[in-house]
């Protein structure tokens, strides 16, 4: 029980620290809220976002805390899954006295799937991993926004006389003075 | 510093109006359409006004934030005098504002020179623009485009009462004086905002991640001004990788340009 109470602790901490992270990542709304691992630990629902990937330790693993080890570990704590099989698994070795991984729900952010995993050693969190910070496939791009060559010749070149404004590498106030942009400015001046 | 003019033209007719200032080693612009006759518009006395309340907002901050003025707070965190938890709120505020960017882009924008001193500069202008564009608003002026040495922050139209954006060029990075292109900010466009990093830039403070830089020049558009500075520098240091992964993860337009001159575009760049 002690140790149940200690992995949910934990989660819920990772949990909250992820929600925390991902409030903090907010940026014109892209849609990636996500709850977090929850205390109760039940199931924790998983993300929302619209690129689907899915949340390797769903699934009801009973009761409290134990949200990541979706193993057969609620009970007895003694036993632990062998966390052969795939992501959702817990590799805990289970010992009454404390000891395995825990893996925390996946959970949608912005850059993609994350899973948090601790490591618990006779009771107590030695380790707490992200297991996945991105996909590397790149689904969490949004595919219409993606970046493609632009050739030259295909651009309509602005010319300086049809713009009010002019970006470019910060320039120096010395530079500025042989600039496009103080030609603009002086022309309004 | 602040140059004036001599307010000749004007026929009821609203005409754009430049005034300037030095701050933070580079020039600042305000652009304001001013119509002389038509009584409530802005005029030149209302465009200095404004002008003043920006360059003041900049000189403050970059009494505090210039690691350029041995006498600055942040010289003074820089020399090891001052510590974090001891510095002024506004500091400890950018600091943690800087260290979200540096979580969102995986490093590529970082607070912290390879010689672990803070510089928080390449945040700050971007702060300055916005924080100035919001004084702006709050004295009523609607229409305005501020350019801070490259990046620059629009509100309203070059054309009071019309839907006209505001129209940047960017500066090709292989000739100063010529363009590559335009992109709208403002009126009908999403965009307000637009700022560009190149890996010769001023200062030094893009860290690239990788050993190389991919591209010499980036430029970002986005819906404020931090976000489009942040992230063109970003995608300075990381590549092609935090170009995805800013095109992917924010509203942005993006132009890439590699040393060889080729391009990589966001289909807001692409032509329509």
């Amino acid at each position: 029980m002690k140790l149940r109470g200690t992995v949910a602790a934990a989660l819920a901490s990772a949990g909250i620290l992820l929600a925390g992270w991902q409030t903090g990542t907010q940026v014109n709304g892209i849609s990636t809220v996500a709850s977090s691992t929850t205390a109760t630990g039940t199931t924790g629902a998983t993300g929302s976002g619209s690129s689907g990937a899915g949340s390797s330790g769903a699934g009801s693993s009973g009761a409290a805390g134990s949200s990541g080890p979706t193993g057969s570990s609620s009970t007895s704590g003694s036993s632990g899954s062998s966390g052969t099989s795939g992501s959702s698994s817990s590799s805990g070795s289970g010992s009454s006295s404390g000891s395995g991984t825990y893996k925390g729900n996946t959970v949608q952010t912005r850059f993609g799937p994350v899973q948090v995993q601790i490591t618990v050693a006779n009771g107590k969190i030695t380790d707490v991993t992200a297991l996945q910070l991105t996909n590397t496939d790149g689904k969490s791009i949004q595919i219409s926004n993606r970046a493609a060559p632009l050739l030259r010749s295909k651009v309509l070149a602005a010319q300086s006389a049809n713009v009010q404004t002019v970006s470019g590498a910060t320039i120096t106030s010395n530079a500025y003075l042989t600039s496009l942009q103080a030609a603009i400015d002086a022309a309004n001046l | 510093m602040q140059r004036t003019s001599n307010p000749l033209v004007g026929a009821g007719k609203t005409i754009l109006k430049a005034r300037t200032f030095e701050c933070m080693g580079t020039v600042i612009g305000l652009t304001m359409p001013v119509d002389f006759l038509t009584e409530g518009q802005p005029g030149l006395v209302e465009l200095a006004a404004a002008t003043a309340v920006v360059e003041r907002l900049f000189h403050e901050l970059d009494e505090t934030f210039s690691l350029y003025r041995p006498d600055s707070e942040a010289s003074r965190l820089a020399r090891g005098e001052l510590k974090l938890p001891q510095a002024s709120a506004r500091m400890r505020e950018r600091y943690a504002e800087a260290h979200e960017w540096r979580l969102r882009t995986e490093g590529a924008f970082t607070p912290e020179r390879p010689d672990g001193v803070l510089d928080l500069s390449g945040i700050i202008k971007g702060h300055a623009i916005g924080e100035a564009g919001t004084s702006l608003l709050a004295l009523g002026r609607g229409d305005w485009c501020l350019n801070a040495g490259g990046d620059v922050l629009v509100s309203g139209s070059p054309h009071p009462g019309t839907a006209e954006p505001w129209k940047a060029g960017i500066v090709d990075s292989a000739d100063r004086r010529t363009l590559i292109t335009g992109y709208a900010l403002g009126g009908n466009s999403p965009h307000t905002a637009i700022a560009t990093s190149g890996s010769a830039e001023r200062g030094e403070h893009i860290w690239r991640v990788g050993s190389s830089a991919e591209f010499i020049q980036v430029t970002v558009a986005a819906a404020d001004i931090v976000t489009a500075d942040v992230l063109a520098t970003a995608i300075v240091a990381g590549g092609t990788r935090m170009l995805d992964r800013a095109a992917g993860g924010w509203d942005v337009a993006v132009l890439a340009i590699r040393a060889d001159g080729s391009m990589l575009a966001t289909p807001g760049f692409q032509p329509a």
